[in-house]
């Protein structure tokens, strides 16, 4: 068995960056529990030293490990992967506790027995977001740049660095890929990444609990400090106060301050003044809205990431449909990956345009009876009003009947409140017009013509 | 003047869980939503629907599910959302109507996306409309832009007329096909409406003791018509 894991871990040296090798694989143990070493094990347990990289290597990794597996046991062997059992994180640091009832509390769910992981784990950095994962494009390559070159001389190059730009564009990823950059370096800086939402709270606790101290020791402790969306310190006095002398206290000591914005800092409305001049000290370089080929090749790797062979076609598909931000962009490609996963089908031009009706909403089922007649009514330019009239002529009769028809499709309601809704007709009157529209549809080209064009501007 | 017949009102009602919802074209959201109950799944899933699509009978239905494998859960309307949101790390959040969430409230689900991660929620997240179309913060709208989005898909003809036939089955209600083709070509397209039509036909015809025959239907159908629009005028 212990042999089987030495052939992994050789594999994965090979195969891995030497970080992503030391940080997911080099951690993990595989648990010995067989009575006898030399039976040929139906089961493993993998051991990760925490659920960070317990569902990093479940989500990347565990496949490539079963399917080593087989080749060396020669047969289908079940591997499972579970949590060490750690004693309770005891050191008690100065961090303040968070304000958010989601925190977990410290010791009561992080199990990470190495000291380095346990390190890791409270700079908040999420390992996804580093630079080989980020896309450069002409909309980020400056901020990219200025963040690379903080990231190898922390405090002393550009201080603070400040990124702003719109939502879901990439700030969040920049910034950790920052830290994360920073902390392969060297593990010992203590880094923190903080957003504003959770830094409010915790100014709050320590107003309540009277910690001030303990509050400023701690933060005035870090090498690196990642402050995301500070937009929500607005019109926080107290907060932005705490903030200012932190700010002057990290910088004059030379460590760095990173810090995102949704907006120009001299934008920001409810900010004092004396912290956006401060803004103006080190450096500050705007993320925009990725051009469409930058759209693409995002879409490409996040694809190259999950092993997905994605075509220039559906890439192009999914990045004309969403323009705005990233983040959705993402989701979007998320969402085919799935479909095409749990159809079993290959990632097609067909299969992307259904998966993606869910994001778009392909039919609009917020349809009135009123604007149905009214489009209608619009279309064969006749009065709105001679939908429930009582006239019969064809000019009016054959109009109002599309419209009942078209209600019946594209609405819920039951053929009596359409009735209803048309003058007070009777159902029989509702199911007449549908057949008769339905009858006409496959002799009349003109009329066909006419229900479709009609069907396809009220369904947007 | 005859009397009329008094009913002891013990009908049949079926919890909504999971397995009671007519799958239809849903079995990509079905399977998602079945494994939101396993405790080790993180997923964060939105699904948008207008009201009737089976929306909040889903959302019930995962809750119920992932109670019974004892994974924390917490169900809350957007409506009822606050500043505060207590979910315990590995929990299973589920919020519906997302477009009733108050300002607070929407940086409560914000903060929740960001902290997600780090303590371990699963979030199922529901509203009328897809993303796109969410009028709520932008940082927000995107994150859950980000999310899996499933629309619930409606029903087919054939698979109403099938949960109608199980629905009238389960409440012991002999009918006639030709009454559901009937209900089905006549009534609302909605199933909940449909349903309670079929009750509404359970109980006139125990009350008044005629049997399941078209002109009963016909009656209840223009009555039902009647309450919610008010007496015809022509």
């Amino acid at each position: 068995m212990s042999e089987f894991w030495s052939v992994c871990l050789s594999r994965f040296e090979k195969e891995l960056p030497a970080q992503q090798y030391n940080t997911w694989i080099k951690t993990l143990r595989l648990e010995d529990d067989a009575d006898d070493p030399e039976a040929r094990p139906t089961r493993l347990r993998l051991i990760a030293p925490n659920r960070f990289v317990l569902q990093w290597v479940r989500e990347r990794y565990l496949d490539q490990i079963e399917a080593l597996s087989r080749q060396f046991f020669q047969e289908p062997v079940s591997i499972s992967l579970g949590l060490g059992s750690a004693p309770p994180d005891v050191a008690v640091s100065p961090q303040p506790q968070r304000e958010t009832a989601m925190a977990p509390k410290n010791g009561s769910t992080r199990q990470a027995p190495a000291h380095i992981d346990n390190a890791y784990e409270k700079t908040r950095l999420n390992p996804d977001f580093t630079f080989d994962t980020l896309v450069t494009g002409r909309a980020n390559d400056l901020a990219r740049a200025a963040a690379q070159q903080v990231a190898m001389n922390p405090g002393t190059s550009y201080n603070p660095l400040f990124i702003y730009g719109g939502v879901g564009l990439g700030k969040t990823h920049l910034i950790h890929a920052l830290g994360n950059e920073v902390w392969r370096q060297n593990p010992d800086i203590v880094i923190r990444y903080v957003h504003t939402e959770d830094y409010v709270s915790d100014v709050v606790r320590a107003y309540q609990q009277k910690s001030f101290d303990v509050f400023k020791r701690y933060y005035r402790s870090l090498d690196l400090l990642l402050v995301d969306d500070i937009q929500f310190f607005i019109n926080k006095a107290r907060t932005q106060e705490e903030f200012f002398y932190a700010f002057n206290a990290l910088v004059e000591a030379k460590k760095q301050i990173v810090i995102t914005c949704d907006t120009y800092p001299k934008d920001i409305s409810g900010l004092e003044e004396r912290l956006i001049s401060r803004f103006d000290w080190g450096l500050t370089v705007q993320i925009e809205p990725p051009e469409q080929e930058m759209r693409v090749a995002i879409l490409k790797k996040k694809a190259e990431a999950s092993k997905i062979d994605l075509g220039d076609d559906v890439a192009f598909l999914v990045a004309k449909n969403l323009r705005s931000n990233v983040r959705e962009l993402e989701g979007a490609l998320n969402k085919v990956i799935a479909f095409a996963r749990f159809h079993g089908r290959a990632i097609g031009m067909d299969m992307a345009k259904e998966a993606l009706k869910d994001i778009f909403g392909a039919t609009n089922r917020q349809l009135t009876l009123e604007l149905i007649q009214k489009t209608v009514a619009d279309y064969f330019k006749i009065k709105v009003a001679e939908m429930y009239s009582q006239k019969r002529t064809r000019a009016i009769a054959r109009p109002r009947q599309v419209a009942m028809s078209l209600a019946r499709d594209l609405t819920h309601h039951s053929l009596p409140e359409i009735g209803e809704a048309f003058g007070g007709r009777d159902h029989t009157t509702v199911l007449h017009a549908c057949r008769t529209i339905a009858d006409l549809r496959s002799k009349d080209a003109q009329l066909n013509n006419d229900v479709h064009v009609l069907m396809q501007s009220l369904k947007g | 003047m005859t009397l009329q017949q008094l009913l002891l009102d013990i009908r049949p009602e079926e919890a909504p869980s999971l397995n009671n919802f007519v799958v239809g074209d849903n079995a990509e959201l079905m399977s998602r939503l079945n494994g939101l109950a396993d405790p080790r799944v993180f997923d964060q899933i939105f699904l948008w629907g207008p009201p009737g699509s089976g929306r909040s009978h889903l959302l019930r239905g995962a809750l119920a599910k992932a109670q019974a494998r004892a994974r924390p859960v917490i169900l809350i309307d957007g409506a009822m959302l606050g500043e505060e949101l207590a979910a315990a790390p590995g929990s299973l959040l589920i919020v519906d109507n997302v477009e009733a969430l108050n300002e607070s409230a929407q940086i409560t689900l914000f903060r929740t996306f960001n902290a997600a991660r780090l303590v371990g929620l699963a979030l199922l997240l529901a509203g009328q409309s897809p993303p796109l179309r969410l009028a709520l913060r932008e940082d927000l709208r995107t994150r859950i832009g980000a999310t899996l989005v499933y629309e619930v898909k409606p029903l087919s003809e054939s698979d109403k007329a099938d949960a109608l036939k199980r629905h009238a089955h389960a409440r012991g209600m002999r009918i006639d096909n030709a009454l559901i083709d009937y209900l089905l070509r006549h009534g609302r397209r909605d199933l909940p409406s449909l349903l309670r039509v079929l009750d509404t036909l359970d109980r006139v015809s125990l009350e008044q003791q005629r049997v399941l025959t078209l002109p009963l239907l016909r009656d209840v159908l223009q009555t039902t018509l009647e309450q919610d629009h008010g007496p015809r005028t022509v």
